[in-house]
């Protein structure tokens, strides 16, 4: 009794209740508890967001592809991209606008140098290179929105920002437009691609010394022009430039142009036709050292073994030694995802990073050869191993093309590479001089050439150079997807005449005869 | 001719017998002439898989399936996959469940009849003869080179017979070839070249080849096929005709299969310093997460009021009521109604926000369960936390003025003789649960510090 002076009534009922009850003590307790609680419930629940199913980090090929299809197999995804346009590099600064400059310059330089013996006269010609510009950029907004449009038909979020983990599930994203946000995902896609690897000792401009980016847009023809690095990219930006009136020095490290994949003989065809056009080349030989401040550039070479210097003046220098992942300002190091030497994102089979079983990487910054289509084989079945627990991409039938004129196309191993394994193998070839629909093109440089199992004539390879070899290649490649023996295809029909008959005839002088050769 | 219509009664007799404890792995193909049910053995989904778990079956003991239906999922270490039924049955007995883990491909996971047999009357074959040799997957539909060699004949199944070897002008010669063709075809199996009904249209070159050699069609179910999917290649059949080395198409397709794969073999990593001033950077403008190290909440709270309240009872009651008790009680009180924050609503909960029934809203809070670590006072402690800990309690001062003005005053007075304890109150939790933590000991600092009476009553 005489307790209840110092106890507050309003907190009798309460305290009188037997300790550890279920209801609230402090529900019905002095005015101050009622702060405390307010508080404390707004700072629980401010910061919960929706969590997706899936966010891709990048909207290249890799991450919108997998994005679209994962929207198409019913997962909340999110996709950032920064680029501000999606498509990543191939859309936006890749295959594309160097398609739409190879083509229209292969135009400019045909009607230039071949119409009068098809018995077209032209008589003035001349180059419009803004408007070539122009044309290539049409092509490319085209494409770049249709990606936008398939998001949304998709209902794939786009954030248009900076992506970088904060945790192994929530992606902060500094937008574009100002502000921040972030993202949570049960699963994280990493598909941040690639770029191109600087020189040493000569820094980007994009002006005078340039990667492929700059090569898509320069402003004027320059007169003179050096390519470091003779493989497919810088093959072809070699060729938009002299075909436009450049004169073009390719300085390649290695005995053979195209890169270490490409055939021996294909190399050695393709480049003879090359020269034909104009190229000049400067094999094994190395870069030295590069000085860009004066007026325009100087590249100083050396044989690859050494001795006889060399220095080359340019107007504007193409790098084009390679690309390398890119994952700078990932966070990566915030979830621990280890990289190999070469800057790749080590994965295991299924495309997931050791750490953390849900976070996967496809595309350029991971292993494997770093093309758009094999980023794209990738985020399918990247999506697959989500959705379905298994997915495949058959790394061996996987093409590679050169988009010169004629172009290079092939799948497989080739000659080096079958040798170096030890494998017993033959080879059958058919020249497009012997082929009806080229000989009418009055377009004849270029081969097929199979390879195939000495034992079993299984194809291990096909190697093209030659007018529409890029299209060409679907078929050998859908050969190695099924195993298939050059017989096989010698067996199958060619329509008549096509350029497509040369590959049936070269399956066919691989297990026995060609008819027209 | 003759000899060929003997051989096939002489095989059914003999198939008869033999039947029952021979193993047909491939089991779709059930001979009408089996009496007994059939063993369904673990079946090898790549060339590789040795083993694998049952997810689940599909279709339950005394089910029929017809060809087509999926009749269990298999987990292997690469994937799950679907094992689909070939031909029209029962599935008389499950003898691994689902769950099994570690089946060896070739071991007797069930038992399947003809459709339309009585299951109850079938005999269930023996399983010892189904355990497969290490290393041949799928080996047992045929039968061991001894007793082909022995028998000559009591693998011609019914009218399949001689397909089996390459047809050649002999009988007697075809059915030796054939037994050479199976000895030798040894490791060709065990790299996972197998016959397998071939679906699809033929190769054109593999057709030409059958034509060539007088093989039928149905011959090229029986070869074994090393191709994407289980096709048959070109290569197979000139391994199969002995035209090249028996093992050699299936190598092939093993080296082929490789090529296909990524080489994630020896990966040489980034040394981990090269990412050492790139870390700083993002660390300094990210929060860092570390979840899992507990974080130690401290709060030193004045137990002078409670020592009064104490005092005070003793006094008038009579009763020594120890401190402790007063604690535990405070903690229990301040246990009550925390703020919920990791904890994910019941789905009944979440079924009644649904509806919008205001009777069971999920709550905002629930009950804690911490029990404070007390110590003495140590000022090191004290002022490791200073940020919540003064202005916190100099804003309750300023809230509860009324309540300190009535009921602290006196106390104050009473208790000025006596030493008063400062003492620290701890708690470890997790990060996550700093907040909540923090709350609870405040509460607990609110009760004994104002109304330490009211634990009493």
């Amino acid at each position: 009794m005489m307790l209840k002076a110092f106890v507050p009534r309003s907190s009798l009922r309460s305290i009188s209740r037997p300790l550890g009850g279920s209801t609230s003590a402090f529900r019905h307790t002095p005015s101050s508890f009622f702060l405390i609680e307010s508080s404390r419930l707004r700072r629980g629940y401010a910061t919960e967001t929706e969590e997706k199913d899936l966010i891709v980090i990048g909207g290249g090929v890799a991450g919108y592809v997998a994005a679209i299809k994962a929207g198409q197999e019913g997962l909340k995804v999110a996709c950032i991209e920064k680029r501000g346009s999606l498509g990543g590099t191939c859309l936006n600064v890749g295959c594309i606008p160097s398609k739409s400059l190879l083509n229209n310059s292969h135009l400019y330089h045909q009607i230039l140098h071949d119409t009068k013996n098809r018995g077209i006269d032209v008589k003035e010609v001349s180059l419009n290179l803004q408007q070539m510009m122009k044309a290539k950029d049409t092509s490319v907004q085209g494409l770049t929105k249709g990606v936008e449009f398939l998001f949304k038909k998709n209902n794939v979020e786009y954030f248009k920002g900076t992506g970088a983990f904060v945790d192994p599930h929530t992606v902060a994203v500094n937008l574009v437009g100002g502000g921040e946000t972030s993202v949570r995902g049960k699963n994280i896609f990493i598909a941040t691609g690639s770029e191109a690897t600087p020189f040493p000792g000569l820094e980007i401009d994009e002006k005078k010394v340039i990667t492929s980016t700059g090569a898509i847009a320069l402003e004027q023809v320059p007169k003179k022009m050096v390519v470091i690095g003779g493989g497919i990219i810088g093959l072809e930006m070699a060729s938009v430039w002299s075909r436009l009136g450049s004169e073009v020095t390719i300085v390649e490290f290695l005995g053979q142009i195209g890169g270490p994949g490409m055939d021996a003989d294909i190399s050695k065809n393709i480049q003879k036709t090359l020269q034909k056009q104009g190229l000049k080349f400067k094999l094994n030989t190395k870069v030295t050292n590069g000085d860009a401040s004066g007026e325009g550039v100087k590249i100083s070479t050396e044989a690859a073994k050494g001795g006889k210097e060399e220095v080359l003046d340019a107007d504007v220098v193409l790098v084009a030694i390679g690309r390398r992942p890119y994952t700078a300002g990932l966070g990566l190091e915030n979830i621990g995802i280890e990289t190999d030497t070469r800057g790749r994102l080590v994965i295991d089979s299924e495309y997931r990073t050791g750490p953390h079983a849900h976070i996967r990487v496809i595309g350029d910054c991971t292993f494997g050869p770093m093309l758009a289509h094999k980023a794209e084989e990738e985020a399918v079945a990247a999506v697959e191993f989500l959705t379905k627990s298994y997915g495949h991409v058959n790394y061996n039938a996987i093409p590679s093309v050169m988009y010169t004129h004629p172009e290079v196309a092939w799948v497989g191993q080739n000659e080096a590479e079958l040798k170096a394994q030890g494998v017993k193998y033959k080879v059958g070839t058919f020249p497009f001089t012997a082929n009806s629909r080229a000989k009418t093109n009055l377009d004849t440089d270029g081969l097929v050439k199979f390879l195939a199992d000495a034992e079993t004539d299984r194809i291990l390879g096909v190697h093209i150079v030659g007018p529409n070899a890029g299209e060409m290649i679907a078929e050998g490649t859908l050969a190695l997807e099924y195993g298939a023996s050059t017989e096989d295809v010698g067996r199958t029909s060619h329509a008549h005449p096509t350029l497509a008959e040369a590959f049936k005839e070269a399956a066919m002088a691989t297990y026995g005869k060609a008819i027209h050769y | 001719m003759a000899s060929i219509a003997t051989a096939c009664r002489i095989s059914t007799r003999l198939v008869r017998g033999t039947l029952r404890n021979q193993q047909c792995s491939r089991c779709y193909h059930a001979s009408s002439t089996a009496l007994s049910a059939q063993s369904f053995t673990m079946p090898a989904m790549s060339p590789t898989m040795t083993e694998g778990n049952i997810a689940s079956w599909k279709v339950k003991e005394g089910d029929s399936f017809s060809a087509g239906d999926v009749l269990l999922e298999i987990e292997t270490d690469k994937a799950q996959m679907d094992v689909e039924a070939q031909d029209d049955g029962v599935l008389a007995k499950i003898t691994q469940g689902d769950g099994t883990k570690s089946v060896k491909v070739g071991t007797r996971i069930a038992v399947i009849a003809e459709p339309g047999d009585d299951i109850p009357t079938l005999e269930i074959p023996a399983e010892s003869e189904a355990k497969p040799q290490e290393g041949q997957p799928r080996r047992q539909d045929r039968p061991s080179p001894q007793e082909e060699i022995s028998s000559g004949i009591d693998r011609t199944e019914g009218s399949e017979s001689a397909a089996e070897s390459p047809p050649s002008s002999k009988p007697n010669a075809d059915a030796a070839a054939g037994g050479a063709a199976n000895t030798t075809k040894g490791p060709a199996s065990s790299t996972g070249a197998k016959p397998q009904k071939q679906a699809y249209p033929l190769y054109p070159s593999v057709e030409h080849l059958l034509h060539a050699k007088g093989l039928s069609k149905e011959d090229a179910d029986k070869i074994p096929a090393s191709g994407p999917s289980g096709r048959l290649l070109k290569g197979d059949v000139l391994a199969y005709l002995g035209q090249i080395d028996k093992s050699y198409s299936a190598a092939q397709s093993q080296r082929i299969n490789q090529l296909g794969h990524l080489d994630l073999s020896n990966i040489q990593l980034a040394p981990k310093k090269a990412a050492g001033p790139a870390k700083k950077t993002v660390a300094e403008q990210l929060p860092k997460d570390v979840p899992d190290l507990p974080v130690e909440v401290v709060l030193p709270i004045d137990l002078a009021a409670a020592v009064a309240c104490q005092k005070r009872i003793e006094d008038t009651l009579n009763i020594h009521l120890p401190l402790s008790t007063l604690i535990a009680r405070a903690s229990d009180v301040a246990n009550d109604d925390l703020p919920r924050k990791n904890l994910s609503p019941t789905s009944d909960e979440l079924f009644y926000d649904v509806l919008g029934s205001s009777v069971s809203k999920i709550p905002k809070v629930s009950r804690g369960h911490y029990a404070p670590r007390l110590s003495s006072f140590d000022p090191s402690v004290s002022t490791k936390e200073p940020t919540f800990r003064k202005p916190q309690s100099d804003i309750y001062d300023l809230l509860t003025e009324t309540n300190k003005s009535t009921a602290r005053q006196p106390l104050d007075a009473s208790t000025a003789a006596t030493v008063v304890p400062v003492n620290v109150f701890s708690l470890s939790v997790p990060k996550a649960e700093k907040d909540r933590a923090q709350t609870f000991l405040q509460r607990i600092k609110l009760v004994l510090e104002r109304e330490p009476g009211r634990l009493v009553v």
